[in-house]
C-alpha cells in the first residue's frame, strides 16, 4: 500500500494509547483489541490524533528528525500500511486541501 | 483433587469483565449466565466495585468489559466509568440497549466510556421479539444504536446467530453498515450453561454453518476495511478446540455480580473450585496464587492425547467447562476437538438435533424464590 502527499490519515475511532507501568511499555487499545506498538508508531499515532495528510505528515517527521523526506517517507509508508491494514488508522484518499 | 502448591502467576490478565448485575429485561435462550442467577441483594456496592477495579489496573488489567446481564440496570454505571477512566481503564458497555435514554448514554459518554457493544438478537422484528423475549425490542435498539453514533462512540454490533437467523446473516452486515457501526461481531452460539439447555433449539445445520462462513468470506472482501467482522464458529462444528479465554487464568479474569471471581464466566460448572470472593480476599493473589486459578494453567493437569499434542500451547486442550458439561470430566480433551475419543458421538447427536424440528426455548429468567 503506498500513500499520496494529499492523504489523509487519522487514527481510528476508539483507539487509544497509553504507557503501561505494570508492563513498562506502551499499549494500544481498541475494541476487544491489545497491540504493544512500537516507538515509532507511537510517534506516528500521536501525529495522527487529528486528521492530518500524508505529505504534512512525513514533512512534520522530517523536520523534527532532521533526515531527507524521500527517507521518513518510505519507512513511514510501510509502517503505515500496517497500521491501516490493523484498522488503527483509518485513510481518505486525495481528500486533503 | 488438589492441584500442588506451584509458583505465583506473574503475567498480567489484559481483560476484565465485570458482571455488574444478572438482572436483564432480555431473556436470550443462549445467555452467557449461569443457570443459578444472583439476586439484586447480593450485587456488590458501588464502592466495592470502585475498589475493584483499583486492584485491577494495579494488577495490569487494560480493558474492562461492562457486562450482566443489563449492566445499565446499575444506577452506578456513569460512576463505575468514570473510576475506570481515571484509572486509564479502557472501558466496554456491553448492552442489549432496550432501556437506555439518550441522556443515559450522554452521561455514559461524558464520563469516559471507550466503545459500546450492542447486541441485536434479529433483524427481523418479530424474530428479535422472540428470541429476546421482549416485545418491541429491534426499534428500540436500533434507536439506541443511532444515538451512540450520535455521540461519536464506536459501535459494534454483536450478532449471536444460530438455526433461527442465521438465514438473515446478510441483512445484518447490511443493518451494520447503514447504522455506521465499527465493527460487526458474528458468533455461533457456545454451548454453555442456558445454551447447553436449548442445544436442540439452537444448533444450526452443517450447510447453514458453511453458508455463514461464505457471506462473512465475501462480506469481508467486499467491504475492506469499511466493516471489521470478527467471526466466532461454533466449536462442536470446528476441527480444533477453541483457546478458550486464550487459556484457563491466561488472559480474562470474571467478576460476577456478587464479588465471585473465575477465570471465565462458565467456570463455576467445575465441581471441587473454590472461587474467591473480591471482599474477602486481593484481586491480585486470586489471580496470582488462589488454586481455582492455578488448577488448570500449564501443561502439567493434562492427559493424553492433550499431554504430548504438537497444539497443547495453542489450544491449551480446549475448553475445561466444555469437558466438565459433555463428559463430566474436567481434565478430559474438550469434545469439540477431532482427537477426542467422544467427538463423534458429541458431533452425531449435535447433527441430530440440528435435523429435528427446535424445540421451544427454554427463556433465560430469575426463577421465582421458593416460598
Amino acid at each position: 500500500m503506498s500513500f499520496a502527499p494529499a492523504d489523509r490519515l487519522v487514527v481510528a475511532r476508539g483507539v487509544r494509547v497509553r504507557f503501561d507501568p505494570v508492563r513498562n511499555c506502551n499499549v494500544l487499545l481498541a475494541p476487544e483489541r491489545v497491540l504493544f506498538p512500537c516507538p515509532t508508531s507511537v510517534e506516528i499515532l500521536g501525529r495522527l490524533a487529528e486528521p492530518r495528510a500524508f505529505g504534512e505528515l512525513v514533512e512534520g517527521l522530517a523536520a523534527e528528525f532532521d533526515a531527507p523526506v524521500e527517507e521518513i517517507a518510505r519507512d513511514v509508508e510501510e509502517l503505515l500500511a500496517d497500521l491501516v491494514a490493523q484498522r488503527v488508522v483509518r485513510v481518505e484518499r486525495g481528500v486533503a486541501p | 483433587m488438589t492441584a500442588p502448591a506451584r509458583e505465583p502467576w506473574r503475567e498480567p490478565p489484559i481483560g476484565l469483565l465485570a458482571e455488574l448485575t444478572h438482572r436483564c429485561p432480555l431473556a436470550c435462550p443462549y445467555c452467557s449466565n449461569p443457570l443459578e442467577l444472583t439476586r439484586r441483594e447480593r450485587e456488590l456496592s458501588t464502592a466495592s466495585w470502585e475498589r475493584v477495579l483499583e486492584e485491577a489496573a494495579e494488577l495490569g488489567v487494560l480493558q474492562l468489559h461492562l457486562s450482566g446481564g443489563e449492566p445499565t440496570l446499575r444506577g452506578d454505571l456513569e460512576a463505575i466509568v468514570a473510576r475506570a477512566r481515571a484509572l486509564e481503564l479502557y472501558s466496554n458497555l456491553i448492552t442489549a440497549g432496550v432501556g437506555v435514554s439518550e441522556r443515559r448514554l450522554e452521561a455514559l459518554a461524558a464520563a469516559g466510556l471507550d466503545h459500546v457493544q450492542l447486541s441485536v438478537q434479529d433483524v427481523d422484528p418479530a424474530g428479535c421479539d422472540r428470541i429476546g423475549g421482549f416485545q418491541g425490542s429491534l426499534a428500540r435498539k436500533l434507536a439506541f444504536a443511532r444515538a451512540v453514533r450520535r455521540l461519536g462512540l464506536p459501535l459494534t454490533l454483536n450478532a449471536v446467530v444460530h438455526r433461527h437467523n442465521l438465514d438473515r446473516l446478510e441483512r445484518f452486515v447490511e443493518l451494520a453498515l447503514e447504522l455506521g457501526a465499527d465493527r460487526l461481531e458474528v458468533a455461533h452460539v457456545q454451548y454453555y450453561g442456558w445454551a447447553l439447555a436449548n442445544r436442540a433449539a439452537l444448533m444450526p445445520t452443517r450447510a447453514q454453518l458453511d453458508r455463514s462462513v461464505e457471506i462473512v468470506k465475501a462480506a469481508r472482501a467486499r467491504l475492506g476495511d469499511r466493516l471489521l467482522i470478527d467471526f466466532v464458529v461454533p466449536d462442536y462444528y470446528a476441527t480444533h478446540p477453541k483457546p478458550c479465554a486464550s487459556g484457563w487464568g491466561r488472559a480474562v479474569i470474571v467478576v460476577g455480580p456478587d464479588g465471585r471471581v473465575l477465570p471465565c464466566h462458565a467456570a463455576h460448572v467445575i465441581p471441587g473450585l473454590v472461587f474467591p470472593n473480591v471482599e474477602e480476599k486481593p484481586l491480585r493473589w486470586i489471580w496470582q496464587e488462589s488454586p481455582a486459578f492455578q488448577r488448570f494453567r500449564g501443561l502439567d493437569w493434562m492427559r493424553e492425547p492433550c499431554r504430548s499434542c504438537a497444539r497443547r500451547e495453542i489450544d491449551f486442550g480446549g475448553c475445561r467447562c466444555q469437558a466438565m458439561q459433555l463428559l463430566g470430566d474436567p481434565e478430559a480433551t474438550d469434545p469439540a476437538c477431532t482427537l477426542s475419543p467422544e467427538h463423534a458421538r458429541i458431533m452425531a447427536l449435535a447433527e441430530a438435533e440440528a435435523a429435528a424440528p427446535p424445540p421451544a426455548f427454554r427463556y433465560r429468567r430469575l426463577e421465582p424464590v421458593p416460598a
